[in-house]
């Protein structure tokens, strides 16, 4: 299918369940709020003329430099090894207690970009079976790839200066 | 102190937990795996990575467009041109720019040289991880024939960054065209020699047939990719399902396997080091004339002797080398067929110079937590044998 075949089918099968789509260069990109995500990816998964039974992978994106609301996305990528097309699901994600479920129950594959998705965003994967860190360390603070976690940090070792907040000069912000 | 004195034999369990890696030569980097063993018997093996963690992306988002790509050969480090490849078509899907068709058919020719290498690489370590010493010997004398083209054309023997933004970073020399051509002659006869020390050896046989098998379904659902997917018997090729950089206008094979064992990956690797070599051979005979870089010089810097005649080409060259390039608003990604599998850039641009995310797909991420679930049932011999057939690079996996 092409990409307007696949929006239109999913326009007509998930009318309540999507909040938008878009062809950005041809791509097919549809809009889902985090409540009905678990029931599109099932219907992405299980429809015979759709079947994206391939999960590519999932990024997050904190969009705060552009003031965007919601804050956060996930954007997922699913393919058809069947069919030859592919679909990229954008989920926008609350910035107060944010989450979205677990698709990993569908894909397995799922499991280590979902985990990295808590880990570098901080964003709740509710049902994952192993919300903790991945590749940072167990006890580490912060989640790095927001945009509100400086590039660099440093942790201050002299006395005098003690003062700053929590011990950390925060790096430049970058140039643009 | 004695075994009973530590404690060691009073658990309330039978199994035994054993720690592998980081610090493991078989795991080919910092891979850390905790095995519960029953006897001989892995009974769940437990992935731990990020030992290697450089915050390639957190970096990226702080860098130009241009500066990204010498940061891209460091991620999956065996196969550098691919990275470039992958995050170069993204760009330039953003930008709206068309390629020349002699830069995409160097584009081709250093993927699929870099292909070679990365095979190369895999099969000597994985034959040395089952004790087959020969062909770690033979296999390095070979990529060191890969890493000295890469010297000739980008000065560099590992980390090339010779596909750029808009092109390749300089064109094609005589020395280097010549050097392709001996090389192909050379290496068909080094890929039957390999075979014979393995293919029909008895020992390489007990160790890899039927061993860390995955089925069709259970590949596609642990999102194998590459090579690891294709043993499986799922003929899914990118360079065929999605053509990329004019890989449509060239014959070769995908060879696809139905078992999925460690034999069958062996197999499929083999095999398209032949079809590598092969399409190398046809983009050699239709490497057209032109420019090598597109002409658009908001993209790729104006030719240098137009500096001193042309006011327009001089500020295109100090805008772009002062400013980068600027993409417009939007996000995409475009996946292609790397060394392990399917490779590819997310980028999101907020319309300057800088991108806002850059998130790399990495074949050998995806697939670790299938390795680990592989590994269940097998003996602790073969963990090694799987670690290797799946062929993963730390270097993508943490980032």
């Amino acid at each position: 299918m092409t990409s307007e075949e696949i929006i239109e089918k999913v326009k007509a099968e998930l009318a309540d369940a999507i909040q938008g789509a878009d062809l950005p260069q041809g791509d097919a990109v549809i809009f889902v709020a985090p409540d009905s995500w678990h029931a599109v990816a099932e219907f992405l998964k299980n429809d015979a003329d759709l079947k994206f039974d391939y999960f590519s992978d999932v990024r997050g994106v904190d969009y705060l430099l552009e003031e965007r609301e919601p804050r956060f996305e996930s954007v997922y990528q699913l393919y058809s090894i069947d069919h030859q097309h592919s679909i990229r699901v954008r989920v926008g994600i609350d910035e107060e207690n944010p989450s979205v479920p677990t698709v990993s129950d569908l894909w397995k594959g799922a499991l280590y970009p979902e985990q990295e998705l808590f880990d570098m965003f901080g964003i709740n994967v509710d049902g994952h079976p192993t919300m903790e860190r991945l590749i940072m360390p167990k006890d580490w603070e912060g989640f790095p790839l927001r945009k509100d976690y400086p590039l660099t940090t440093e942790t201050v070792t002299f006395s005098y200066n003690r003062g700053f907040k929590s011990d950390l000069v925060k790096s430049k912000p970058p140039t643009r | 102190m004695s075994v009973t004195d530590q404690g060691l034999l009073h658990r309330d369990k039978d199994t035994m937990t054993l720690n592998m890696g980081p610090q493991h030569p078989s795991t080919h980097g910092v891979f850390r795996v905790i095995l519960e063993m029953d006897g001989e018997v892995v009974q769940t093996a437990e992935p731990e990575i990020g030992y290697l963690h450089t915050g390639i992306e957190k970096t990226s988002e702080n860098k130009r467009y241009g500066h990204v790509i010498p940061m891209t050969d460091r991620l999956d480090y065996l196969n550098p041109p691919g990275n470039n490849l992958a995050f170069c078509l993204t760009t330039e899907k953003l930008l709206g720019v068309e390629i020349p068709d002699r830069a995409n058919v160097l584009r081709v020719i250093m993927c699929e040289l870099s292909r070679i290498a990365s095979h190369l690489v895999w099969l000597g370590t994985h034959a040395l991880d089952i004790g087959a010493m020969t062909v770690f010997l033979y296999c390095w004398r070979e990529r060191e024939m890969i890493l000295d083209l890469n010297e000739e054309i980008s000065g560099v023997r590992m980390m090339t960054s010779y596909i750029r933004i808009g092109g390749v970073a300089k064109d094609a020399t005589r020395p280097w065209l010549d050097g392709i051509r001996d090389f192909i002659e050379y290496f068909p006869a080094k890929v039957d020699e390999y075979e014979r020390l393995l293919t029909k050896n008895p020992i390489w046989l007990d160790r890899t047939e039927g061993i860390g098998a995955f089925t069709r379904e259970e590949a596609i659902n642990w999102s194998f990719s590459g090579p690891a997917l294709r043993a499986s018997g799922v003929n899914w090729d990118i360079r065929k399902a999605q053509p990329y950089s004019g890989y449509d206008n060239y014959n070769f094979d995908v060879p696809v396997l139905n078992n999925g064992d460690i034999f069958d990956r062996y197999r499929v690797r083999v095999e398209e080091m032949r079809q590598s070599r092969i399409i190398i051979k046809q983009a050699l005979e239709r490497l057209p004339e032109g420019p090598y870089k597109t002409p658009d010089n908001k993209v790729s810097l104006p030719p240098r002797e137009t500096l001193h005649t042309s006011m327009e080409a001089l500020i295109h060259h100090f805008k772009l080398v002062s400013e980068g390039i600027s993409v417009p608003v939007g996000e995409t990604y475009v996946p292609i067929e790397g060394a392990r599998g399917e490779v590819g850039f997310y980028i999101v641009s907020d319309g300057t110079n800088v991108p806002a995310r850059v998130k790399l797909r990495a074949p050998s991420f995806m697939a670790i937590p299938g390795m680990c679930k592989m590994m269940e049932g097998c003996y602790i011999a073969d963990v090694v044998g799987i670690i290797g057939s799946i062929d993963i690079v730390m270097g993508e996996v943490d980032r």
